[in-house]
């Protein structure tokens, strides 16, 4: 029930960041849409993987690079149209704030393990993003080359 | 081709940066931005295209075989995250070069996409509302908690537009509305219809956090543009540490 709630909640914020960011129509949608399978993701990787939020972190974000990878060539817009939007769930804004919190009360035992999950969580969730694009593109040059020679040689 | 002369190079120069500029303040990675002057330069039958780009500069020289070179600079001030228009820039420059367009047609067709009027007022002010309803309920918070987040989303963006008429300085800015939710969050908690007052400000953190400057500067330091990289880099992170002061000094008052 949870997982579900935060599925859904996730596409909502997604689309409603889309939306500020002034995207328009269908692209709106498909950022939504990407919002909801990066954490699908980091929940399926959760359930795969056991309870490891930084795995879980960096699985969501190569799932949400693919798809808005794919969705850039087929829509003919930029990535970051809907890569951005799609990550905001990926901030980790509640433990940053729970970090800052507890600076602020002089407890450091948890500052420094909230300021620790925020940091890692983000940086698994960076590292996801650029292997996947390395990766992506590489691949796409290869498919890209094949389909202009099979295109030529017609 | 025939090579460009002085004048035309000028010209076209001037449009492409005038593209590149747009695009930046949408918020488009410095590669693209790079990547865009240099082919629509090129299009236009240039010799050589040096373009330097970082948040809050571009460089272009251009060079040809009747001229020596040609140079433009442009200082890009502000940024404001509008990712339909950076769409409409990018199809547009991908136009140029392939039909390579007069300049007349290029001042007509930039003056359209910038004229198309971004969402208004009242729509983003709802949609502060559904976020940060949203984002409460997606990091663990009451029903109750949602509604009180949403109702807080609203003056932030109301506090937000006020602010900015006042001051540009969007450190400042964040550090006062994330003051004022924190403020507000504890008010409705002691006042009876919120829960937990850290639930209703975690929704409402989420609206403040700079998340797409902190994706985009990954993307920069990936491909390379260090400097812009590290400079967004280090923007998102303070601005996100004064958003997040900002709702727990509160706690004190």
């Amino acid at each position: 029930m949870r997982e579900l709630l935060q599925l859904l909640t996730a596409c909502i914020g997604a689309l409603g960041f889309a939306l500020l960011y002034n995207t328009r129509g269908v692209n709106a949608l498909l950022a939504a849409v990407g919002g909801f399978l990066g954490w699908a993701a980091f929940l399926g990787a959760r359930r795969l993987w056991g309870p490891n939020d930084y795995i879980g972190g960096f699985a969501a974000s190569v799932m949400l690079t693919v798809y808005a990878e794919c969705m850039a060539r087929i829509r003919k817009t930029p990535v970051t149209v809907f890569l951005v939007s799609g990550a905001i769930p990926l901030v980790p804004g509640a433990s940053l704030y729970r970090a800052m919190k507890y600076l602020t009360a002089g407890n450091g035992q948890m500052f420094r393990e909230q300021s620790a999950y925020a940091l890692l969580f983000a940086a698994s969730m960076s590292a996801g993003i650029m292997v996947t694009t390395i990766v992506f593109r590489l691949c796409w040059s290869f498919i890209a080359k094949d389909v202009r020679e099979k295109k030529r040689r017609i | 081709m025939p090579g460009l002369t002085r004048q035309e190079a000028e010209t076209y120069l001037y449009y492409a940066m005038e593209i590149g500029e747009a695009m930046l303040l949408c918020g488009a990675e410095v590669g693209r931005v790079e990547d865009s002057i240099r082919r629509i330069c090129m299009a236009y039958g240039a010799r050589r295209v040096d373009v330097f780009t970082i948040t809050s500069s571009i460089v272009t020289t251009v060079y040809g075989d009747e001229f020596l070179s040609c140079t433009q600079t442009r200082r890009v001030s502000s940024m404001k995250n509008n990712l339909s228009m950076l769409g409409d820039l990018n199809r547009l420059s991908r136009e140029i070069c392939e039909w390579r367009l007069s300049p007349e047609e290029i001042a007509a067709r930039l003056k359209v996409i910038q004229s198309v009027p971004g969402y208004p007022f009242s729509v983003q002010v709802m949609l502060y509302a559904v976020i940060s309803a949203a984002f409460c309920v997606f990091f663990g918070g009451s029903w109750e908690d949602m509604l009180v987040s949403a109702a807080i989303g609203v003056c932030l963006k109301l506090a937000e537009s006020f602010l900015q008429k006042g001051s540009s300085n969007p450190l400042l800015i964040a550090l006062l509305c994330a003051a004022a939710g924190g403020l507000l969050s504890n008010l409705a908690v002691s006042a009876g219809p919120g829960d937990s007052a850290d639930s209703i400000s975690i929704g409402n953190i989420m609206l403040l956090i700079p998340g797409m400057a902190f994706t985009n500067s990954i993307r920069d330091i990936f491909s390379k543009d260090m400097i812009t990289g590290l400079v967004r880099f280090v923007e998102a992170v303070v601005l996100a540490i004064a958003i997040a002061l900002g709702f727990t000094f509160a706690n004190f008052l």
